[in-house]
């Protein structure tokens, strides 16, 4: 599904955020990215997503290599793989509703299909009464799911978090990851970046370690009790 | 469409939908998004009626200085009624040679009316005008020509001209003479005003497409996030400056509209003070007002200015606009 090949990327002023970087992910994995910040995290997901460009080295999702996507296909890149930002990146001024239809839109869905879809990854995240509210008055808790139904609300075959639990309480962010968990479930793949190393460990999933732009660890990460 | 994985249904247009509706379905988005940016507008009215005030001030000149030109054209050819070619005969002609060619004359189909001066008669006008009476008493001779004038049926500066060449042909006539100079001139002066106002005009309907263009980049900016978040979860440039493109649209349409009512104030304003004017010179000279070909003219100017304007400042900003970082 996904995978990585010798990557590297190097800014101007060479400071060097990811070193062969290596990895697959299979479809239907799930797995974490862990890492303190400015480990390189955010960057992997940017190659990912196309915000960035790697300087060397390959990235494949299915088989297709991302450096031979043009500019003007970078759209529809896009819409094969769900993004969920940490600080959720909704349009404040407009509905729930709205938020989570704006990739169904941007499709060309209309009329009743959308809205069935929107309900539908509304319900999968526990939001369905708070269709008609604006972001700004729902929780953070509530906000950052938001985010994961327009995420999901096209049902990419990937799905990428960063810091998905960045600000959340430890209940919520349990729950967040269970929303994950279930997504997973039905065959997408998933990639959550998060510095909460507890909640990583005790998920039990294959997790990714980076630091200073290397991997330095690929598995299952064992749980230790925090000092 | 997906270009990573081919057979998964994305879109719409994975959807069995026939053409006929997807046809539909076009023109019904199109319109959506027409009215979500009349929307727009309308949620931040101080902003939209300052720009749309802008335009049609900016309209307005231009077509003020159409009609001005429209209604000079207009003067300038009632004046053209009034060509007129004067034959001077040669001296020591018959009376009966002259008296036979104003009998010619006046059965000839391209003149419309001959009046015969003879030489005395013109001695009898002169000496009246000219103040100098008694003085021309002591003149041996009469020196004035007789004189046939002769009025064209087709008043057009070529026909006159055709006219005149075949007239000053005739045996007794020793020379003929056009009074077209005048109206030359006078058309130059109207092709020059004409030209002026060409110029006057691209400068004022410039200004509107850089007005327009400002104003979109202005929102753009106001929308960067917006459009940032668009871009992340896949939507096209296309897709993006559609309501835009919209805006630019709607900017035209109220523009050209006050335009044209300030140009129609402005003739109802004008219309007692110039039938004032014609009045004391006995003219039966009214004023023009746009007519509906010249006002959707004008509609349709302002829209394409504004989409224009739009598309110029939608082209640059918004490609521009990249996502920084999830």
């Amino acid at each position: 599904m996904l995978q990585f090949d010798q990557v590297s990327k190097s800014y101007p002023g060479g400071f060097v955020a990811l070193d062969r970087i290596s990895f697959r992910l299979e479809k239907g994995e799930m797995a974490f990215l862990t890492g303190h910040s400015g480990a390189g995290k955010s960057t992997l997901l940017k190659l990912i997503s196309l915000i960035e460009r790697p300087s060397a080295g390959r990235v494949l999702i299915n088989d297709i290599e991302l450096s031979r996507i043009k500019r003007s296909q970078i759209p529809y890149v896009r819409r094969d793989v769900g993004i969920i930002f940490q600080n959720h990146r909704l349009l404040m001024n407009h509905t729930v509703f709205d938020n989570v239809a704006l990739p169904l839109v941007i499709e060309g869905f209309t009329g009743k299909e959308m809205v069935k879809r929107v309900h539908a990854a509304l319900d999968k995240v526990g939001l369905l009464d708070k269709v008609r509210c604006l972001p700004a008055t729902l929780s953070g808790g509530e906000q950052q799911r938001v985010g994961i139904a327009r995420a999901v609300v096209n049902k990419p075959p990937l799905l990428l978090a960063d810091e998905p639990t960045g600000n959340l309480d430890p209940d919520l962010s349990k729950d967040t990851m269970r929303v994950f968990e279930a997504f997973n479930q039905v065959g997408v793949s998933v990639l959550v970046a998060t510095h909460d190393l507890g909640l990583v460990a005790r998920m039990k999933y294959r997790t990714l370690t980076l630091k200073q732009g290397r991997m330095i660890n690929d598995g299952l990460l064992q749980y230790q009790e925090p000092v | 469409m997906s270009i990573l994985f081919t057979g998964r249904a994305t879109g719409a247009a994975a959807k069995k939908i026939g053409l006929l509706r997807r046809f539909i379905m076009f023109w019904l988005n199109h319109a959506r998004q027409a009215v979500a940016s009349l929307g727009e507008l309308w949620r931040t009215p101080s902003a939209s009626i300052l720009t749309i005030a802008v335009l049609g001030v900016s309209l307005t000149l231009p077509a003020t200085l159409h009609l001005l030109v429209k209604n000079m054209q207009q003067i300038s050819s009632s004046f053209t009624q009034a060509a007129e070619i004067s034959l001077y005969i040669r001296e020591q002609t018959p009376a009966n040679q002259v008296q036979s060619l104003v009998t010619i004359l006046q059965a000839d189909r391209d003149v419309a009316q001959v009046i015969f001066v003879s030489k005395q008669q013109a001695m009898a006008e002169f000496q009246q005008i000219s103040g100098f009476g008694a003085a021309l008493n002591y003149l041996d001779s009469n020196p004035l020509p007789d004189l046939i004038r002769v009025l064209p049926k087709n008043t057009a500066p070529q026909a006159a001209e055709t006219l005149l060449k075949r007239l000053s042909a005739e045996r007794v006539v020793e020379f003929a003479k056009l009074d077209i100079d005048w109206l030359t001139r006078l058309n130059a002066i109207v092709s020059m005003l004409q030209q002026a106002v060409a110029i006057i005009a691209l400068l004022l309907l410039s200004a509107v497409l850089l007005i327009v263009g400002n104003t979109i980049r202005l929102s753009i900016m106001n929308k960067k996030d917006e459009i940032e978040v668009m871009k992340l979860v896949g939507a096209t440039d296309a897709f993006i400056q559609r309501p835009f493109l919209y805006t630019g649209v709607w900017f035209g349409i109220f523009g050209g509209l006050l335009a044209f009512l300030v140009v129609e104030l402005m003739l109802w304003w004008l219309q007692s003070a110039i039938s004032n004017v014609t009045a004391l010179y006995q003219s039966d000279f009214s004023l023009k007002a746009m007519s509906f070909v010249e006002f959707l003219t004008l509609l349709l100017i302002a829209v394409l200015l504004g989409l224009a304007g739009s598309y110029l400042s939608v082209r640059r900003h918004i490609s521009a606009i990249e996502p920084t970082g999830p």
